[in-house]
């Protein structure tokens, strides 16, 4: 293997392991999520005392969900997409509009990243009621899936490129994750 | 010029390929942009759009969904069908629209509905000399049966696009006898199409075999009764009732199933992270995007073109049920939803239609959609399970459309079809 091969061969798996990792946070988040309702509930018919800082975490552990994962469903190519055109036309086209794509993510991501911390320099010295947390906190994922959307938007190009110069650039285009 | 960048730059943006929630997002943002409003404040609403408390509902429902495919209960559920109707004409059709109604009260997901039954199901189904096309268009029919049963998440969905005067509840109850009616209506079609085409039935395996078989389900079954029963005698809320119906799901398929594996949890669990951020940051960008029609003032000029058309209530019922209609053919159900709701909910309340019946109407206008080309996530499913090119399933799809359609009419124009149960038990 060459030296750029190898260093290809480890940007991606960085890129798969950031990608797990996000996957690893949001499901634990989930499961976090349905004990602590659990615990509500059990509180609130057993104990007698209601957890009031049930909804404040669940709040955060929604957002937390939500935006890692909607990242890496971009890794991985999982939204909903209705990709009428780009199934028309020539695979080559569809690698084009797939490129054309993943750059406009790209700079949502960037956009979404920059508001975020801006958000989070305007609400960090608020707490969040209950929970006693600055309220900045809540906008850290929303900056973490900008930054995501953006590395994995650009290694998403990076991958439509390598294809667009492979010999078999004609081969129709999957959906799925992984196989282009 | 604010309207046509909002409306253009996400139909330039869908149609070249972007994923329907960033591309509400952009345009959002966008328009934002060109009325001089901050962009913070477009990306704070997509923010507050996702961290509503009653949405929470949704990643409960996903994941209890996901437990009970991963736990084997879609097995169960089938074989209690079978027993119970398969004797009938065409009796694994009738199989199929049976074992939808039931577990689609489980999992509340059409294409959960069609993967899981659909692989359980149309092998058999061709391996006994039915065709594959007429298999793949049970399944595929019949898994509207997911969303319109409770519980769905796409009906929590829709009470907060409705801006979250809606009873959850209310809404859970009213989609019973309207999805019941369906799934009665799809097995008159399975007859008919299987008596024209000469379809074998199953033995009566006896009423031994239907009580063991019920039996065995009722534990998995329970899951529905604890996440409807919950929310409408108020003893949870919708969320909390979401989340104890995950916890017994766990519970029932580990210890008294022993079907799910450590494997099958993380499986179920990944899957429904995945799920939960694909609908929710759909939710977050539909909310900045509704925040701008709101703005343009989009659901008062669509009320002012319908009434330009005709002031016939029917005709415009009609006229609506035709737009959602081929609205659903391009579009995916969730983004319609949120999209959809605040546009042509305020026309419905004019004509003197309930937001719950108009909020059932929608779910079936739209899960019809879901099962017609070109954006058909079950048509497609249901054809990939199934191995059918799409143009020979929709081919012969028709009876089915008509008998969902059949359905659609009757929840449109008899209000009691949807809102009997609410008047009757509702909160």
């Amino acid at each position: 293997m060459d030296n750029a091969a190898a260093k290809k061969n480890i940007a991606q798996q960085l890129i798969n392991l950031i990608a797990t990792t996000c996957t690893l946070i949001s499901g634990l988040s989930l499961v976090t999520l349905t004990l602590t309702f659990g615990w509500l509930v059990y509180g609130r018919y057993i104990l007698n005392s209601t957890p009031t800082w049930v909804e404040q975490l669940a709040l955060l552990l929604i957002i937390t969900i939500t935006f890692l994962s909607s990242a890496v469903g971009i890794k991985e190519r999982t939204h909903l997409a209705v990709d009428i055109l780009p199934q028309m036309c020539s695979p080559k086209v569809q690698l084009l509009f797939r490129i054309g794509c993943d750059l406009v993510l790209a700079g949502f991501g960037l956009l979404l990243a920059l508001m975020a911390i801006e958000l989070i320099e305007f609400s960090w010295y608020k707490r969040i009621p209950l929970l006693d947390i600055p309220e900045g906190i809540k906008y850290l994922p929303v900056t973490l899936s900008g930054s995501l959307l953006v590395i994995f938007s650009l290694n998403n190009i990076r991958n439509s490129v390598a294809r667009l110069r492979s010999p078999d650039c004609n081969k129709r285009l999957s959906n799925k994750s992984g196989e282009d | 010029m604010g309207l046509f960048i909002l409306l253009g730059l996400f139909a330039l943006l869908i149609t070249f390929g972007l994923p329907v929630a960033y591309a509400l997002g952009i345009a959002a943002l966008s328009s934002f942009f060109y009325e001089g409003l901050p962009v913070l404040i477009g990306v704070q609403r997509i923010v507050s759009g996702v961290s509503i408390f009653s949405l929470l509902a949704i990643p409960f429902f996903i994941f209890a969904g996901e437990l009970m495919l991963h736990g084997g209960i879609a097995a169960k559920l089938v074989r209690l069908a079978s027993s119970a109707v398969g004797w009938a004409r065409g009796g694994l059709g009738q199989v199929n629209v049976f074992s939808s109604m039931l577990f689609g009260g489980i999992s509340g997901s059409a294409v959960a509905d069609v993967s899981a039954l659909g692989s359980l199901l149309i092998p058999v189904m061709k391996e006994k000399g039915y065709g594959d096309d007429y298999a793949v268009n049970v399944t595929v029919t019949s898994s509207v049966a997911g969303i319109m049963i409770p519980p769905s998440h796409n009906m929590i969905l829709y009470a907060v696009a409705a801006g979250g005067g809606i009873s959850v509840s209310n809404l859970f109850l009213a989609g019973i006898i309207p999805g019941v009616l369906m799934c009665i209506a799809l097995g008159f079609a399975a007859r008919w199409v299987a008596i024209r085409k000469n379809y074998p039935t199953e033995p009566f395996a006896g009423w031994m075999a239907v009580g063991v078989a019920a039996i065995s389900a009722v534990p998995g079954l329970f899951t529905a009764v604890i996440i409807v029963g919950g929310s409408l005698s108020g003893v949870f809320t919708v969320t909390e009732s979401g989340a104890i119906g995950c916890i017994y799901a766990i519970v029932i398929t580990m210890f008294v199933y022993r079907s799910l594996s450590w494997q099958g949890f993380c499986t179920s669990v990944q899957r429904a992270v995945r799920t939960t951020g694909m609908v929710m940051i759909l939710v977050g960008c539909a909310s900045a995007f509704g925040y701008m029609l709101a703005l343009y003032d989009v659901p008062k000029m669509l009320t002012d073109m319908l009434y330009v058309i005709s002031d016939n209530p029917i005709i415009i019922l009609l006229m609506m049920n035709m737009m959602l209609l081929i609205l659903g053919m391009i579009m995916d159900m969730g983004a319609l939803i949120l999209i959809c709701t605040p546009i042509f909910l305020p026309v419905a309340v004019g004509l003197g239609m309930d937001p719950i019946q108009f909020g059932i109407m929608l779910m079936m206008n739209l899960g019809l959609g879901l099962c017609t080309p070109p954006v058909g996530g079950c048509l497609f499913v249901g054809c990939a399970i199934g191995d059918v090119p799409i143009q020979r399933a929709v081919k012969s799809i028709w009876p089915f459309y008509l008998a969902i359609f059949s359905a659609l009419m009757l929840i449109t124009f008899v209000p009691a079809v949807s809102m009997i149960l609410p008047n009757l038990i509702g909160l």
